[in-house]
C-alpha cells in the first residue's frame, strides 16, 4: 500500500527483568488519518509510542516508516515529533525559543525560524506570546506551545501520549475539537495514545484498544463501540450490560433465563457466548410490556439522562440510561430491539470476528 | 511562618553575637591607632595602608585570588562533567558507591587530606608551591561541585532529554542546549563553594605549600605567630568583607535563577 506511513511487523518488547510489554504487535498506519491506541495503563500504549518514536527499541519484529525500516534509527533522525504528557518545555527558554529549537538545531536561516515559528503560534492561537516565559503559561497554554514546537519541523507523524491528562475537563473538551481540527488542516498523521474512551471516540479516524500488550480490537469508533469484539473491549468502551448466555441456533440467543432474536449468527449451535446491551438501548416500560423485569436498586441523576442500576431476579445486573424517572424498590421492565443484543464469542481473534462480520452484510448495526 | 517566641528571639540574638562577636573585635581593633588589641586610642586607617604598602602581602593576596579562580573554575569544569557522569549511570549501586566515594572526600578532615597530598607530591616528584597548591585545591573543590549539581540534575524532567532528541538534537546539542543550561544554577553555586573553600583552606596548604609560595591563610597563621600586629586585623577584615560581598553576590545569582535549595553547610 502506498499509503502506508508507519507499519510494525511482528514487534514485541520485553525488558531485562523479564517484564513483557508488548506481544507481536502487528499494524500499518496511513498517511493523514487519526489514531488513537486505547487502553488502561500499563498496557503497552506509551511503549508502542516511543517504540514509534525512537526512544525505545522493539525486543524482536520490525519497524518501517514510509517502507524503510527504521529500527536502528536513532530519534533524533526520525521524521516524527512527540508532544509529551507533561509537555516537556525547556524551562530555561521562552516560548519563541521552545518552538524553534528544532529549527534552531537544523542550523535554519534566522529569517525563516521567525517566520515559520509564528505560523506555528498563529496555528495553536498563540499569537503575541512569544517572549513569554513557559512558567507564565497556563496548562492550556503550555500544551499549545508544545504542539506547536511539534508541528513547526513539519513532521510527517505526530505523536501525542496522553496531551490532555493534564487538563480540566472544560479545556479537555475543548482540545478534543481543536486536536481533531488541527489535524484536519494539517493533514499530518497523528498517533494519540489515551486511556480516556471518551476521547479516543470523539477524534479518532481509527482506534486500537490495547490490553496486555497486545492489539484486542482496531476499527472505526462507530465499529469499536457497536460491535466490541470481547468482554475487555465491551466494558473499556463506554458503558455496557455483559451477561453469560447461549447461542442456540442463528438468530436465537438465550441469556437471562430467556430466548430472545437477535441478528447475529456463525456461531456453533448452543454456543457460550457473551451478551452486550448498551445501557441506552434499554427502555423503561411496564413489567407486562418488559423483555425483562428487573428491580431498581439505585437510581444517579447524570444531568442528560437518569442512570438506573437494576437487577433482574436472577441477580445480574443492567445498567440503564433513560430520559424517564423511575422509582427506587419498584419492579419494571426494560425493552429493546433485536439489533440491540450484540453477541461475542469467546476468544475469537480480529480475523475470525472480521470475517463473521463481514457474513451478515450490512445486517447489524445497533 | 510561625513567629519567633521572645525567648527564641533572645537565644537567636545571643547564639549571633557569640559567633560574630570576635569578628568585628579584630575588625574594630583594625582601626586603633594604639598598635594593641586593647585601650582604642584613635581612628586609623594606617593598618590599613600597611597591608597594601607590603607588596610580599599583596603579592601573596594576589597568588590566593588566582589559586581560588583556577581552581574554582577546573574543579567547576571537572565536578560538573563527573556528575554528568554518575547522573547517567543507570545502574543504581553503582551510582550509590560513586556518590559515597565523593562524599567520603568531602568530610574527610583537611590534615589527613593535606598530608596525603604531601607525600603523593614528593613521591611524585612535584616540586611544592604554587601547582601543588592549585591540584589540591582543585582536588577537595571537585566533590563540592559534584554535589552541588548532582541534585539539579535529578530534578530535571528526563521527558526533556528525550524531547530534545525528538526535536533532532544529538548528544552534543542534548548537553549544550538543554542539559547546561538547565544545570546552570547548580554549576554557579557550585563555583562559589569551591571558591570559598579555597580562599579561606588552611589546613591543605599548609600542607603542600613550599618555600617562596604562599596564600593568605598560612601568612596570617606565621605573622600571628610572630607576635600581634594590627596588620592583620586589617586583612582579616578585607577578607571578612570580600566574603560577605561573595555570600551576597552568591545570593543574588542564586535567587535569580531560582534555585531554592540553598547552598550546603561547612562540613
Amino acid at each position: 500500500m502506498g499509503n502506508t506511513i508507519i507499519q510494525f511487523e511482528n514487534v514485541s518488547k520485553s525488558y531485562d527483568d523479564g517484564t513483557v510489554v508488548l506481544k507481536n504487535i502487528n499494524f500499518e498506519l496511513e498517511k493523514g488519518k487519526f489514531y488513537t491506541l486505547l487502553g488502561p495503563s500499563g498496557c503497552g500504549k506509551t511503549t508502542i509510542l516511543r517504540i514509534i518514536a525512537g526512544f525505545t527499541a522493539p525486543s524482536s519484529g520490525n519497524v518501517y516508516f514510509n517502507g524503510k525500516k527504521i529500527n536502528n534509527v536513532p530519534a533524533h533522525q526520525r521524521q516524527v515529533n512527540t508532544v509529551f504528557q507533561d509537555y516537556a518545555l525547556f524551562p530555561h527558554l521562552n516560548v519563541f525559543e521552545n518552538v524553534a529549537f528544532g529549527l534552531r538545531i537544523k542550523k535554519m536561516k534566522e529569517k525563516e525560524i521567525q517566520e515559520r515559528v509564528r505560523e506555528a503560534l498563529k496555528f495553536v492561537n498563540l499569537e503575541g506570546f512569544e517572549n513569554r516565559e513557559i512558567s507564565e503559561m497556563s496548562g492550556g497554554q503550555r500544551q499549545r506551545v508544545a504542539i506547536a514546537r511539534a508541528i513547526v519541523n513539519n513532521p510527517e507523524v505526530i505523536l501525542l501520549d496522553e496531551p490532555l491528562s493534564a487538563l480540566d475537563l472544560k479545556l479537555r473538551y475543548e482540545m478534543q475539537y481543536e486536536l481533531r481540527e488541527l489535524q484536519q488542516r494539517l493533514g499530518k498523521t497523528f498517533v494519540f495514545v489515551t486511556h480516556d474512551q471518551e476521547e479516543a471516540l470523539a477524534m479518532s479516524d481509527e482506534i486500537f484498544v490495547i490490553n496486555d500488550g497486545q492489539i484486542q480490537q482496531s476499527g472505526s469508533p462507530v465499529d469499536i463501540y457497536d460491535e466490541p469484539i470481547n468482554r475487555f473491549v465491551a466494558d473499556f468502551i463506554g458503558e455496557s450490560n455483559i451477561v453469560e448466555g447461549i447461542m442456540l441456533e442463528d438468530y436465537k440467543v438465550q441469556f437471562a433465563g430467556k430466548v430472545f432474536d437477535c441478528v447475529d449468527k456463525g456461531m456453533k449451535p448452543n454456543e457460550k457466548v457473551d451478551v452486550v446491551i448498551r445501557p441506552e438501548d434499554l427502555e423503561i416500560t411496564s413489567v407486562d410490556k418488559g423483555k425483562l423485569v428487573v428491580t431498581v436498586d439505585t437510581q444517579l441523576f447524570r444531568g442528560v439522562h437518569y442512570e438506573l442500576s437494576t437487577y433482574d431476579k436472577d441477580g445480574n445486573e443492567w445498567l440503564v440510561h433513560s430520559l424517564k424517572k423511575a422509582e427506587v424498590g419498584e419492579e419494571i421492565g426494560l425493552y429493546f430491539e433485536p439489533e440491540a443484543i450484540h453477541v461475542m464469542r469467546l476468544n475469537e481473534t480480529e480475523e475470525e470476528f472480521d470475517k463473521r462480520l463481514e457474513s451478515y452484510g450490512v445486517s447489524e448495526n445497533a | 511562618m510561625k513567629k519567633l517566641s521572645m525567648p527564641a528571639k533572645i537565644y537567636l540574638i545571643i547564639v549571633f553575637v557569640i559567633l560574630y562577636a570576635p569578628i568585628f573585635y579584630l575588625i574594630y581593633y583594625s582601626f586603633n591607632s594604639g598598635g594593641s588589641m586593647h585601650d582604642f586610642e584613635s581612628f586609623t586607617l594606617e593598618h590599613y595602608r600597611a597591608v597594601f604598602e607590603d607588596s610580599r602581602l599583596l603579592v601573596i593576596l594576589i597568588n590566593t585570588v588566582i589559586i581560588a579562580l583556577l581552581s574554582g573554575l577546573i574543579s567547576t569544569i571537572i565536578g560538573t562533567l563527573g556528575a554528568i557522569g554518575i547522573f547517567s549511570i543507570k545502574r543504581r549501586n553503582i551510582r550509590n558507591i560513586l556518590l559515597s566515594l565523593n562524599n567520603i572526600l568531602i568530610v574527610s578532615p583537611d590534615v589527613v587530606i593535606g598530608a596525603s597530598f604531601l607525600i603523593l607530591f614528593t613521591m611524585i616528584g612535584v616540586k611544592l608551591g604554587f601547582a601543588s597548591v592549585l591540584i589540591s585545591h582543585i582536588a577537595f573543590s571537585i566533590p563540592i561541585v559534584v554535589l552541588m549539581v548532582l541534585p539539579k540534575l535529578l530534578e530535571m524532567n528526563p521527558n526533556l532529554i528525550d524531547a530534545a532528541q525528538d526535536l533532532g538534537a544529538t548528544r552534543r546539542d542534548v548537553l549544550y542546549r538543554v542539559i547546561i543550561p538547565y544545570i546552570k544554577p547548580g554549576i554557579f553555586a557550585g563555583f562559589f563553594m569551591a571558591l570559598t573553600y579555597s580562599l579561606d583552606d588552611f589546613a591543605v596548604t599548609f600542607f603542600v605549600t613550599g618555600n617562596g609560595f604562599s596564600t593568605l591563610s598560612v601568612e596570617i597563621y606565621s605573622i600571628a605567630r610572630v607576635g600581634i600586629s594590627l596588620t592583620i586585623n586589617a586583612l582579616s577584615g578585607i577578607i571578612f568583607v570580600v566574603t560577605v560581598l561573595i555570600v551576597i553576590g552568591y545570593y543574588f545569582v542564586t535567587r535569580r535563577t531560582k534555585f531554592a535549595n540553598g547552598g550546603i553547610g561547612r562540613l
